[in-house]
């Protein structure tokens, strides 16, 4: 039973993950005469690629930067200044919606803000043709969309280095800035500079923000590689370009991988080493802290803000007559992508949970020859941006035997492989804490293998299931790296053609879909959290709460 | 009970694991073990000495490396743990914590494929037994230690196993619950008349519980007796030391006759009965219990100087020094005038019999 379930794992992430790559290798390495570096060289001299390859790097780093010290700020406010109610909810609100919005909304929203009929810059300063596009605003909408990414992580590190630590070198007489600047702060430096790398690799794989934001100046690799395979109609140009981004995205994977594995000092319990120290904050410090949230948090809602506006208007900037137009035209020319969008995602879903599950338990529960490597190997197109793993199918199931391009199927698979992993990640964490002996107490008592997966495991990690659940949900709604490479006459996405309306210039219907996606995301997640909650006793939800992210 | 006990044999049993930087690590070293039908033994040893890894070896949980396991009569050595009939309980509980009590103790039936009809009157038995009716609906999480011990139990003994083990299962609890868990699991063990091995590194509940006790010592088994065989006549210098407290007293045989024994410590001698075959000039050490020694400031015995007193009410505590050695004296109930303080030379007097010799460390 075991052995059949393990081989036929082998045979679809063979399939799904190994083949894909290998073929997107192949092609960029292979010339007039069979194989060779020639297309490397010749890249390696193109200055337009080498252009997008120190722009990718540069935005990466300066994403990094700005995304990391914006989600420490969050962080370590949540956890020290003592927030009200209003102030917690609007922390979650701020950290949660860039997580759950289609690609385009942050990049919409700057150009109604900040464009030529821009709120902001037209209305307000007056400014005639002002110009949005560029690095800095690329950096700024990147840096808004992927800074939750670093306050989740960081969260649970500030909390767990609360209470005794600070209280005790504060009761040895040193002052709060001296307290923050020896010990919170070395302290969260593994924490920062993993923090670092995950905003690094996200900005490093986006495709949507610099498609929109960046313009002509800042081509960067996953907008010069889709650009190439879907203007110029050349794979290979496509193929190496993806390529490009592949070997800072594995540096930064093995430095994280590193990073997480060497995490000696500070151990993250989740469950936070005590109460954070009453009044660890300078009532200055603390007034200052809380006003940089709060005006990151009211500049975010206010995108949002014109988000929802510009979806009721005729044309923003232009005629602001109220009207469902937009919406309209979501709900008929739309619907084929929303239903297509909603039938991958229905599929993908529990298909997505139950291969997390089972993986999951695999890797952490039995032991097997290869598991060392399908855990790496389930983790690879994960890893990889999106594009890479786009490229890699488009290359791969074009052609038998596998011809599945233009099929539902080659976009469910992509999303499985690529997004459950959270799901395995959640999985294995969860097992991690759930003591071996659960297991050998239902052996004793009689129970096989099968059973105890049953009625023991499954239950216990059923929380795991839906967070996978939710995650692969979301992002087949929301995201199109990978997926903009794979839809075809039959099967298109919902974010595609918000793409599609954003180059039509049809705005005000880009930002009826955006909206839409945001309100189908929210509902469908909080159906699953209460079904969580349903199904989970109160002890497993408590266990949980660290992972639900 | 109906059924009858079964004995556990395990013969020339080894364990070996794969540590990733030390290589091949013997947790257990070729035992032969066997325990009687009904009895309860006890695997005491400081840790680390292969008392888990034996005790999961006769569950199932781990396969030995070399060697057979048998209950009753069957070979179990390849019989996966579902299918030896045992009843385990953990050190942790291990309790299913999505279960209700009720249900951890009806599992077990449950996977046996027992009647509901015959589940609910199972259940209520033995949740009775272990003195927890009423608790059938709570969760795990809403019970004490001592409780979620109790379910432990109740789940172990429902499916009436041929054997029970149990690794150190009081040792999350408080040392008063201690005491009355294992008088509890005691009797129920008796009343049951099950097999049962039992795993603790605290001598005291090895002693209080066990018909046998068995002292592992770095993935062996030193010696196997009843607790006042171990007490009594200890087989080595460790298990001298790991029973009770023992002072060892070196010195040299001066002289061997009649049955007796005759040491000569710091040019001061002692004799003891003693059948051991020892030629003059061996050197041995005596097993001397502290509250064995009678200690006075005349008479005969040997010279010692007192280190130090300590009073405790029902007892005082004395370190002596004889030549280089010190050894411990305890006197219980002693009379108000007789102190002796630290600095005082004193006579202390060995008993005649009954003192073990064993052959000097090294
Ligand atoms: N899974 C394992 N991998 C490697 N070595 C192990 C493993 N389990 C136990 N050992 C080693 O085997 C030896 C015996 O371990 P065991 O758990 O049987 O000791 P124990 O007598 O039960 O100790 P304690 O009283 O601490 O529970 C120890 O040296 C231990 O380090
Ligand atoms: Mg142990």
């Amino acid at each position: 039973m075991q052995a059949a379930v393990i081989i036929v794992l082998w045979l679809l992430l063979a399939l799904f993950v190994v083949y894909p790559l290998i073929e997107l290798i192949l092609t960029a390495f292979t010339g007039d005469e069979g194989y060779t570096l020639a297309p490397l060289v010749s890249a390696l001299g193109n200055g337009h690629h080498l252009r997008a390859f120190r722009n990718s790097l540069l935005l990466a780093f300066l994403v990094g930067l700005l995304g990391t010290a914006t989600g420490f700020l969050f962080a370590y406010t949540a956890e020290r200044a003592e927030l009200g109610r209003a102030g917690r909810r609007a922390f979650g609100l701020v950290t949660l919606l860039p997580l759950i919005s289609p690609p385009f909304t942050t990049s919409i929203a700057f150009v109604f803000s900040f464009g030529p009929q821009g709120l902001i810059s037209h209305d307000i300063f007056g400014m005639q043709n002002a110009n949005v596009y560029g690095l800095r605003s690329t950096l700024v909408a990147e840096s808004l969309t992927y800074f939750p990414l670093a306050y989740l992580a960081l969260r649970p590190l500030i909390a767990s280095i609360g209470g005794n630590l600070e209280e005790m070198a504060f009761s040895l007489g040193s002052s709060r800035w001296h307290v923050f600047r020896t010990v919170t702060l070395p302290l969260t430096v593994p924490g920062l500079a993993n923090a670092f790398l995950l905003l690094f690799a996200a900005s490093l794989a986006d495709f949507a923000t610099p498609l929109i934001l960046a313009g002509n100046d800042l081509p960067v690799l996953p907008t010069e590689a889709y650009l190439q395979i879907t203007g110029m109609f050349d794979l290979k140009a496509g193929a190496i370009l993806s390529l490009m981004l592949l070997v800072p995205a594995a540096l930064v994977y093995f430095a994280q991988r590193r990073l997480v594995a060497g995490r000696s000092y500070v151990t993250v319990t989740g469950k936070g080493g005590g109460q954070a120290l009453h009044q660890a904050l300078a009532p200055t410090a603390r007034l200052l802290l809380i006003a940089a949230c709060a005006s990151i948090c009211i500049f975010i809602l206010y995108l949002y803000a014109l988000l929802v506006y510009a979806s009721f208007v005729v044309a923003f900037g232009a005629n602001d007559t109220f009207t469902l137009a937009s919406y309209r035209a979501v709900f008929t020319d739309g619907m084929t992508a929303i239903e297509d969008t909603l039938i991958i995602a229905l599929i993908g879903m529990p298909l997505g949970g139950l291969y997390a599950v089972v993986v999951g338990y695999l890797v952490c529960r039995t032991k097997f020859r290869s598991r060392q490597a399908m855990e790496i190997v389930s983790m690879i197109n994960y890893a990889l941006p999106g594009t890479i793993v786009g490229i890699g199918y488009l290359i791969a199931f074009n052609k038998e035997p596998f011809a599945i391009t233009g099929t539902a199927l080659i976009i469910i698979a992509c999303y499985i492989f690529r997004y459950s992993p959270s799901g395995i990640r959640t999985t294995v964490a969860l097992l991690q804490q759930i003591d071996r002996s659960i297991e050998e107490a239902s052996f004793s008592l009689g129970a096989g293998s099968f059973a105890t997966f049953r009625r023991v495991m499954l239950p216990l990690i059923l929380p795991a299931f839906f967070a996978g659940l939710g995650v692969v949900f979301i992002r087949s709604m929301t995201a199109i790296s990978a997926t903009i490479f794979l839809i075809s006459i039959n099967w298109t996405l919902v974010t595609v053609r918000i793409l599609e309306n954003m180059t039509e210039l049809s705005l005000g219907i880009a930002a009826a879909f955006s909206v839409f996606v945001i309100v189908v995301v929210l509902v469908v997640t909080g159906i699953l959290n209460f079904f969580l909650r349903r199904m989970t006793s109160p002890e497993l939800r408590r266990s949980l709460s660290g992972y639900s992210a | 009970m109906t059924q009858s006990s079964v004995g556990i044999r395990l013969e020339n049993v080894s364990a070996v694991f794969r540590h990733p930087d030390r290589g091949l690590v013997p947790a257990v070293r070729e035992i032969d073990l066997e325990v009687r039908p009904g009895e309860l033994l006890t695997l005491l040893g400081p840790s680390g000495c292969g008392k888990t890894t034996t005790l999961r070896m006769i569950a199932g949980f781990q396969e030995p490396s070399e060697g057979t396991i048998h209950i009753g009569d069957k070979d179990v050595t390849r019989v996966p743990a579902n299918r030896r009939d045992i009843g385990f309980v953990f050190q942790n509980y291990a309790l299913f914590p999505h279960l209700s009590v009720f249900e951890n103790v009806a599992y077990g039936l449950r996977v046996r494929r027992m009647k509901p009809v015959e589940i609910a009157p199972a259940v209520d038995q033995v949740l009775a037994m272990v003195g927890l009716d009423g608790f059938g609906g709570r969760l795990p999480s809403e019970l004490s230690g001592g409780q979620q011990q109790r379910v432990a139990l109740a789940r172990a003994i429902v499916i009436r196993p041929r054997v029970l083990l149990f690794d150190e299962p009081l040792s999350n609890l408080d040392a008063k619950l201690r005491l009355q868990m294992r008088d509890e699991i005691r009797k129920l063990q008796k009343m049951l008349g099950t097999t049962a091995v039992y795993v603790t590194h605290d001598q005291d509940e090895a002693m209080a519980i066990s018909d046998r006790i068995a002292v592992m010592e770095d993935g062996r088994i030193s010696q196997i007796g009843t607790a006042e065989d171990l007490y009594r006549r200890p087989a080595s210098a460790f298990i001298a030391q790991f029973i009770g407290r023992a002072n060892l007293l070196a010195g040299t045989v001066v002289e061997r006759s009649d049955g007796m024994v005759t040491l000569e410590t710091a040019g001061q001698r002692s004799a003891f009965r003693s059948a051991v075959l020892a030629v003059p000039g061996e050197t041995l050490c005596a097993v001397l219990r502290p509250e064995s020694i009678s200690i006075g400031n005349t008479g005969d015995g040997m010279v010692a100087k007192v280190a130090s007193s300590t009073y405790l009410g029902d007892k005082i505590e004395y370190s002596v020094i004889v030549g280089e050695d010190a050894l411990k004296i305890v006197r219980f109930d002693p009379p108000e005038a007789e102190r002796f303080e630290a600095g005082e030379e004193v006579r202390i007097r060995f008993p005649r019999e009954g003192v073990q010799l064993l052959p000097a460390k090294r």
